[in-house]
């Protein structure tokens, strides 16, 4: 048996620093947990606590081939788990994971360093997966939290938890202005070097492309964003607010679907516009699907690589995977296609044999008894309207034939009901009929001034094909619960109308929280997200660049950061060297710089003295020291300082040698 | 350097205190030729009511030293050689039974006088140090439960051999710390030594010279001392010299607040004997080493040799303010 004679266990000298370190590493691991798989958060915080109570206790890490067993089991985790180890998720599971391992080997400060690079990384790559408004100052804190650690970690024993944390807090107020600096005038590139891979799992929100009963009530709940909107200068009422998406026209029985996405051939001599234009800007939340939502009927957008379909829907080439805003202008009065050949109309009329035979037969009795086509239409609405029909988010389940189901039982439903069974009823009597999916309505903010509509705003409505009329939009919730679409989701739910649906009012003080709280983001969203080429174009103007480009904006840049690292290294100069006040000191002070020859640390005058005395007359010296003595430390004596500021001013330069 | 500011601002009397301090320093410096400085800092060392530890390897003029300043300054003196078996009793006194008056009478022990030296005071056992320790503290001693004053002023020169390590008793950190200052003497240089060896007999000259003062004139001397002005950038300097003792990581214990004390009445006394208006940064490094040398206590990794160097390290550290 060999006895190994090797220092084991730690020393301890790490005690006092660790804890803010691992402070440190976990709220900068914080934002990622929700991504993360949970084994990867567990890793850490079993191994931030191995390494602490190793620490106390003065164990001995762990050796290194456990240590290299574990790196190779978390790396085929990571594997496993993603199926790659490029993009933000496996790149931030790696990098805590590196964390979590690096802390095992952790032995002395240089370790320690690397700990705390990783924090930062940390907090930065927490960046690459959202920039919400909550991210600038919980990045902030994070940063500051570092360097509080950093400090604490190379600081002298003496210095105090308050000392360190007000150092951190200036070396981070000193960056601000840089970083200020660089994000303003960093040249801004209409497609970047580099795309950040984003997260293709993650499930899409909001309104999917087909719809079946319930697919839209499951929405009315959610008080997520679908997108923001900038009104130019007037704004529609309310009822005008159709937020126009996709447009379905097959039906199965049950579920709606639409075409394949085409590009219409000639979209302009299908539809006639009329009325005043609207003008406005619109900020769409990721849905990560293609539609681009805007006003029935828009006439002209500026998103890239957007088209618009044969049935007027707007449609983007690629999904939206990041926020996007756009213009749009578009005319509430419209009419589409008033020509249409008896094929296509055809389809619009198609409904399977054998379903829903009840509407079928209602629909044709109904017509016969109507003298026209609008007295029909008039003839359905009047019978959602006084008849028992209820609008609810809770309706109960319907069989195979839904629409039976829906018009002769349970009379109850959300607007897709209403929509599907009006459809069909026209369909059976001859009047060609679809479905538009979108959202009505919003709440307009008053803080910003913009209109906020979200997820239960989503809502499905129908268009019918009148002879000599074209496609005609009729909203067969509006005879069902008018307020619905009069006042919208949010103001049916804010006077209580909303609560015979199954939506309860939100308090009034958390309301307006939290439309204050919209309103920064979406400034936010503006202004700091937003500050793309034409941002930055626009403001480089506004600061009086004329024509700017990349060249003027890199040496602007240059020339503010050479600036603001003069500015911050004059500060620390003054900070670290402050100027001497002592008229005695002032005076010496001359005098050495006089006499060319440094003084070290600790050096008394009279040594200084013995060492300068052979380049000057040894006088003189002796006059300027015994003075500055005098004045400095003995007893108040005028006479002393001004020997001295006579010796000083009469010393001449030294002899040349 | 140019000081006689001082003297002009003194009252007459206490020039001739003053003028009476530089005679002692210049007899002083006859006798024990080529220790200016060494002699300034005893001096020092005395004018700041401090006792005196001197180590140093034999022959290097201790016991002259410590003989030469009571001499010179007109103090009662007495010898005690520090041995293994010395006892208590053999330094502060004993009464003894008087048969013809029937009762114990006190014969006062070599303690009572105004200078003692206690030579190699590392040699005795930690009771007899213990004795002479009190003595110091205290200025009083205590026999069989009475209290008895010593005479004032007080003084105690110790000396010891730092080479002789066996059979010997080093005084613990809380003993040393009763010493003001610790001096080493050294080897003189060459021009001294060949005085030393062609001149006349050192001990016959010590029986020739006269005291240059009296035991009032050095108390008065003493409070003078103590009055020196000491400017605050210097109080300053003091405090962060002691702040790096305690930071250092050279160093396991550093300054304690006595310390701190004793380095101002130290700095204030040398300031006086070399004749400075104030206390000036130089009086402090001075006194630096002889007052703080032997209170610190270097860690045990620590790349210094000696206090002294210690200390030269230190205040290369700290800024003169």
């Amino acid at each position: 048996m060999t006895i190994v004679a090797k220092p084991r266990g730690t020393d301890g000298s790490l005690l006092a620093s660790l804890p803010w370190t691992l402070a440190a590493l976990a709220f900068a691991l914080a934002p990622h947990v929700q991504f993360l798989p949970f084994w990867i958060t567990g890793a850490f915080f079993v191994c931030a606590s191995w390494r602490y109570t190793i620490e106390r206790r003065r164990h001995a890490l762990p050796p290194t081939w456990i240590r290299a067993i574990l790196a190779l089991l978390c790396f085929l985790g990571v594997l496993v788990t993603y199926s790659s180890i490029s993009g933000v998720g496996p790149g931030s599971a790696l990098l805590a994971i590196m964390a979590a391992l690096k802390l095992l080997e952790t032995r002395r400060r240089r370790d320690q360093f690397v700990l705390l690079f990783i924090s930062v990384f940390l907090v930065m790559s927490s960046l690459l997966r959202e920039q919400y408004l909550w991210s600038l100052p919980y990045l902030l804190l994070a940063v500051l939290l570092t360097m509080t650690a950093w400090l604490r970690m190379s600081a002298a024993e003496s210095e105090t938890m308050r000392q360190s944390f007000r150092t951190g807090s200036r070396l981070v107020l000193y960056a601000v202005p840089l970083a200020l600096a660089m994000w303003i005038f960093f040249p801004r590139l209409a497609s970047p070097f580099w795309a950040v891979p984003i997260d293709t799992g993650t499930a899409s929100s909001g309104l999917s492309d087909t719809m079946s009963p319930g697919d839209i009530s499951s929405l009315s709940l959610s008080s997520a964003v679908a997108f923001r909107v900038n009104f130019d200068n007037t704004i529609p009422a309310p009822r005008d607010q159709y937020w126009r998406g996709l447009v379905l026209q097959h039906f199965n029985g049950r579920t709606w679907t639409g075409d394949e996405l085409t590009i219409a051939s000639q979209p302009k001599d299908q539809i006639v516009f009329a009325g005043a234009p609207v003008a406005y800007t619109v900020t769409l939340e990721p849905t990560r699907q293609q539609w681009v939502f805007a006003l029935d009927m828009p006439y002209a957008w500026s998103l890239a690589r957007t088209n618009i379909g044969p049935q007027q829907q707007l449609w983007r080439m690629q999904p939206i995977d990041q926020r996007v805003a756009y213009d749009v202008i578009s005319y509430t009065e419209y009419q589409v296609d008033r020509e249409m050949s008896r094929s296509v109309r055809d389809r619009y009329l198609a409904i399977p044999a054998r379903s829903n035979p009840r509407t079928v037969r209602l629909a044709q009795q109904m017509r016969a008894s109507a003298g026209s086509d609008a007295d029909f239409v008039e003839a359905v609405l009047m019978k959602f309207h006084e008849e028992e029909y209820f609008y609810t988010l809770r309706p109960p389940p319907l069989g195979s034939h839904s629409v039976d189901r829906f018009l002769f039982d349970t009379k109850r439903g959300f607007c897709e009901h209403y929509a599907s069974a009006f459809a069909v009823m026209m369909r059976a009597a001859g009047i060609p009929s679809r479905i538009v999916l979108g959202y009505q309505g919003g709440e307009m903010n008053p803080m910003g001034d913009y209109l906020i509509v979200r997820q239960a705003d989503a809502h499905a409505w129908t268009e019918i094909w009148l002879e000599g009329v074209g496609w005609t939009r009729v909203d067969p919730t509006a005879a069902v619960a008018p307020e619905r679409i009069d006042a919208g989701i949010s103001g049916a739910m804010l006077d209580g109308t909303a609560a015979a649906w199954g939506l309860l009012p939100p308090s009034a003080l958390l309301h307006r929280l939290s439309l204050t709280w919209d309103a920064m983001n979406a400034k936010w969203n503006d202004w700091v997200l937003g500050y793309g080429p034409e941002n930055q174009d626009k403001f480089m103007q506004w600061l009086g660049m004329d024509d700017p480009d990349w060249r003027k904006m890199m040496l602007t840049l240059v020339s503010l950061v050479v600036a603001l690292v003069a500015v911050i290294s004059l500060l620390l100069f003054l900070r670290n060297r402050p100027p001497p006040r002592d008229r005695a000191t002032v005076l010496y002070q001359r005098f050495i710089q006089k006499t060319g020859v440094t003084i070290s640390i600790g050096e008394t005058p009279a040594a200084y003295a013995t060492r300068v005395r052979s380049r000057f007359s040894a006088d003189s010296i002796d006059t300027i020291t015994s003075a500055y003595l005098d004045a400095r430390y003995g007893p108040v004596d005028p006479a002393a300082l001004q020997r001295l500021k006579i010796a000083v001013s009469a010393l001449s330069h030294p002899h040349q040698q | 350097m140019q000081g006689g500011n001082t003297l002009e601002q003194l009252p007459t009397g206490k020039d001739a205190d003053r003028a009476a301090l530089d005679r002692a320093r210049k007899v002083l410096g006859s006798i024990i030729l080529g220790k200016d400085k060494q002699i300034g800092l005893a001096l020092s060392c005395l004018l700041a009511r401090g006792h005196l530890l001197i180590e140093d390897l034999p022959g290097l003029g201790k016991t002259m030293l410590a003989q030469a300043l009571a001499r010179v300054l007109g103090l009662s003196f007495r010898r005690i050689q520090f041995t293994s078996d010395l006892l208590p009793a053999d330094i502060v006194g004993v009464s003894v039974f008087r048969q013809n008056k029937g009762e114990f009478e006190f014969q006062p022990g070599p303690i009572f006088t105004q200078l003692i030296l206690a030579d190699e005071v590392n040699r005795a056992t930690p009771k007899a140090q213990s004795a002479l320790l009190e003595a110091m503290e205290e200025y009083q001693v205590t026999v069989d439960g009475n209290t008895r004053q010593l005479p004032r002023p007080f003084f105690v020169v110790a000396t010891q051999n730092p080479a002789d390590q066996i059979g010997t008793f080093p005084l613990p950190e809380s003993q040393l710390d009763r010493f003001l200052m610790r001096l080493k003497l050294g080897y003189p240089n060459e021009e001294s030594e060949r005085m030393l060896l062609t001149g006349g007999d050192r001990r016959s000259m010590l029986n020739e010279i006269d005291a240059v003062c009296t035991p009032a004139q050095l108390q008065k001397l003493q409070e003078i001392a103590s009055g020196v002005h000491m400017s605050s950038p210097l109080v300053d300097y003091i405090q962060a010299l002691v702040r790096q003792t305690r930071a250092s990581p050279e160093i396991d214990i550093g300054l304690s607040p006595r310390g701190a004390i004793a380095l101002v009445a130290a700095a204030k006394a040398h300031a006086y004997v070399e004749h400075h208006s104030g206390v000036y940064p130089d009086d402090i490094q001075a006194v630096f080493a002889v007052v703080a040398g032997h209170r610190l206590q270097p860690a045990g990794n620590t790349s210094y040799r000696s206090s002294a160097e210690l200390c030269q390290h230190v205040l290369d550290t700290v800024a003169i303010p």
